[in-house]
């Protein structure tokens, strides 16, 4: 008995050391962009952990340096970046809450014909490598006008954001039982109404996890934003590039960019943390 | 509570399909009744249809003396108790109770008065503040029957209501329905496949198949005279035997013989001019398994039968004798414990006022 509570203790502390283990592995690579946002440009180069830290980096990126505005480089945009991303993300996210909701309701309830078909064009969406269709996409979004416009980032974002919110939604939605709004229309209550009183509440936490996860992959696109859009809705993640040219890499400064980038989804994340982990595990344990 | 009148109903879905055929039905009011046949024979149809969630092809319907085939469901005045609960997962109890009335802007003293009453009356009052995940099965069956219930319904329907219940809850709940019926004398319809669930708890029965009502009647019409093969073979337990076979007169008497020669029927008097009447050269012979006697010695009375023990299953209370006379087989329900193997040769007498005859071509009863 004694020597049973022992070993179930012994257990508890390796499996907790390993799981520790692996948070610091898989968490280096934020602690080094962390670390590395801090310093100062001759630290850059060096493996020390035990350095006088620097927040000039994030007042360059936020605010603009002497030398930008002397014009030795330039004018850092991080602001407008930032807001650009998050205009282009959240918007993606909504324009896929508004379509896909519905569509993901219809694929779960309705007969058609070519429903699959349709269920797995969506899907396919996601297996296309975006280079494959880049180019025909920039020449169509030039003679659209929607080159280097939110909208048309926002748009081409459907192609990430709404396979996800549409898979994951569809299952939740076959897992309402069709009853429950029938009975809910002999109670005397308009669809609308059931909708949301009802089905929305049953769904919430797979609506807030994939629209939580369609916003980190939009937030986090790059080809898009690269080839379809120019200096009006650059997104941090282009923005990125910006500083390394030929001549200097503020690689610090780059560091201090992704840091403020990445905070909104760490934010996010947090904030809804509850759904995430039940929205996602719902459908997966259900098969 | 209204008397539900179904007048050449028809349900024809998109595609062709037929679910229910000229149905003509009526339901008195505060009558129970069960609406009771085989997987896909139109019941649940026909309940969609009373409900309002599925479009009358054809016919008129009324409830009292409303025509509600334009009708919408929340107009109808009807209740339904879904065979799944179709409970609201993110009200509570109470609030799923009271989703109704609230729709109906009923007030909120009103509401709650009439939420307890009928909570009380299903003995759910310690739960009106959970909601029905955290709750079992036989909970949410009663939440189900008090949300039908708390509106008052013209008519209350039941669709499968003990399907997904285990076998305790389920006789508990056939005695509770009951007495709900009794205490709200609402008009009410169950629709079920478990003959047993109709007989228990149902005061009249109508027996479907293939969208055709069959027959309507209380269980002692229905066992005692089916109107056809279907009905004699689906209400009933272990079903009845038929055996084809074909009359011949030889001195005066009139014999059923089989169509292999294996066995010669003396007829009773009481079914023979019966037989004579209607004129056929092939019938079917129906009788239930515990309306067959064991014989220990073969006489040659009218009724009587000679066949092979093929299998003999001591089940208990009683036993069941599985007999093969030639081709057809026979189905006996037996005192339990006999000391009977296969092979043995036995000796049966089928009462004479328990055979049915029927129509071999048209399974109509003669």
């Amino acid at each position: 008995m004694q020597t049973e509570k022992a070993q179930g203790r012994l257990a508890a502390v390796l499996s907790d050391a390993f799981l520790i283990l692996y948070f610091l592995f898989a968490l280096f690579p934020l602690v080094w962009m962390v670390l590395v946002s801090l310093k100062s440009g001759p630290e850059l180069f060096t493996t020390q952990f035990v350095f006088t830290p620097t927040i000039d980096n994030y007042l360059a990126i936020l605010f603009g340096d002497a030398r930008a505005a002397a014009g030795v480089v330039a004018k850092q945009e991080f602001p407008r970046n930032f807001m650009n991303s998050l205009i282009t993300s959240s918007g993606a996210v909504l324009i896929s809450l508004l379509v896909g909701v519905p569509a993901a309701y219809a694929l779960a309830r309705y007969k058609f014909r070519g429903k699959e078909d349709l269920a797995f064009t969506f899907l396919s969406f996601r297996f296309a490598p975006e280079l494959v269709v880049i180019i025909p996409l920039s020449v169509v979004y030039r003679q659209l006008g929607l080159y280097d416009t939110h909208l048309g980032i926002m748009w081409v974002y459907q192609l990430v954001t709404l396979p996800l919110l549409i898979w994951v939604l569809r299952s939740y939605f076959e897992d309402i039982s069709p009853d429950i709004e029938q009975a809910a229309m002999i109670d005397g209550y308009s669809w609308w109404h059931v909708f949301f009183r009802i089905l929305m509440p049953l769904v919430r936490p797979g609506l807030a996890a994939a629209a939580l996860l369609a916003f980190i992959f939009a937030w986090n696109n790059f080809m898009f934003p690269l080839v379809l859009g120019g200096s009006n809705v650059q997104t941090v993640t282009v923005a990125s590039l910006g500083y390394i040219s030929s001549a200097q890499g503020f690689f610090n400064r780059m560091a201090a960019a992704s840091v403020l980038a990445t905070l909104p989804q760490i934010l996010l994340a947090l904030s809804i943390q509850r759904y995430l982990i039940r929205g996602l595990s719902f459908g997966a344990v259900k098969g | 509570m209204a008397e539900l009148r179904l007048v050449h109903i028809y349900k024809t879905y998109k595609g062709g399909v037929e679910a229910v055929k000229d149905l003509n039905l009526t339901v008195a009011d505060g009558e129970f009744l069960a609406l009771l046949g085989p997987s896909g024979c139109g019941k649940t149809s026909t309940l969609r249809m009373i409900v309002g969630l599925e479009e009358i092809t054809g016919g008129e319907m009324y409830i009292g003396s409303r025509l509600v085939n334009k009708l919408a469901p929340n107009h109808r005045n009807v209740a339904l108790a879904f065979e799944t609960y179709a409970l609201y997962p993110p009200l509570t109890v109470y609030e799923n109770i009271a989703f109704n009335l609230r729709a109906k802007k009923v007030a909120p003293a009103e509401i709650d008065r009439r939420v307890r009453a009928v909570a009380a009356m299903l003995e759910i009052t310690d739960i009106l503040n959970r909601t029905p995940a955290e709750l079992g099965g036989g909970h949410k069956q009663r939440i189900s029957l008090a949300r039908a219930l708390v509106r008052n319904p013209d008519v209350f329907l039941m669709d499968e209501p003990l399907s997904h219940l285990d076998a305790a809850q389920r006789s508990h709940m056939r005695v509770e329905l009951k007495r709900l019926h009794a205490e709200t004398k609402s008009t009410t319809i169950l629709v079920t496949h478990d003959q047993l669930e109709a007989v228990a708890m149902a005061e009249r029965i109508a027996v479907m198949n293939f969208g055709v009502l069959q027959q309507v009647g209380t269980f002692e019409d229905v066992y005692n005279h089916p109107v056809n093969e279907f009905v004699a073979g689906f209400i009933g337990e272990p079903p009845m035997n038929f055996l084809p076979c074909r009359p011949q007169s030889e001195g005066g008497q009139l014999f059923l013989i089989s169509a292999d020669n294996s066995f010669r029927l003396l007829l009773p008097d009481l079914l023979r001019s019966r037989l004579e009447r209607a004129g056929i050269q092939q019938v079917d012979l129906g009788i239930r398994p515990v309306h067959l006697d064991l014989l220990d010695q073969p006489g040659n009375g009218p009724g009587e039968l000679q066949g092979v023990v093929s299998t003999y299953e001591s089940l208990g209370e009683e036993g069941q004798l599985a007999v093969s006379i030639g081709a057809a087989a026979l189905l006996v329900v037996t005192p339990p414990e006999l000391s009977l193997r296969r092979g043995d040769t036995v000796h049966l007498r089928l009462r004479a006022s328990q055979i049915h005859l029927f129509d071999a071509k048209t399974q109509a009863a003669l």
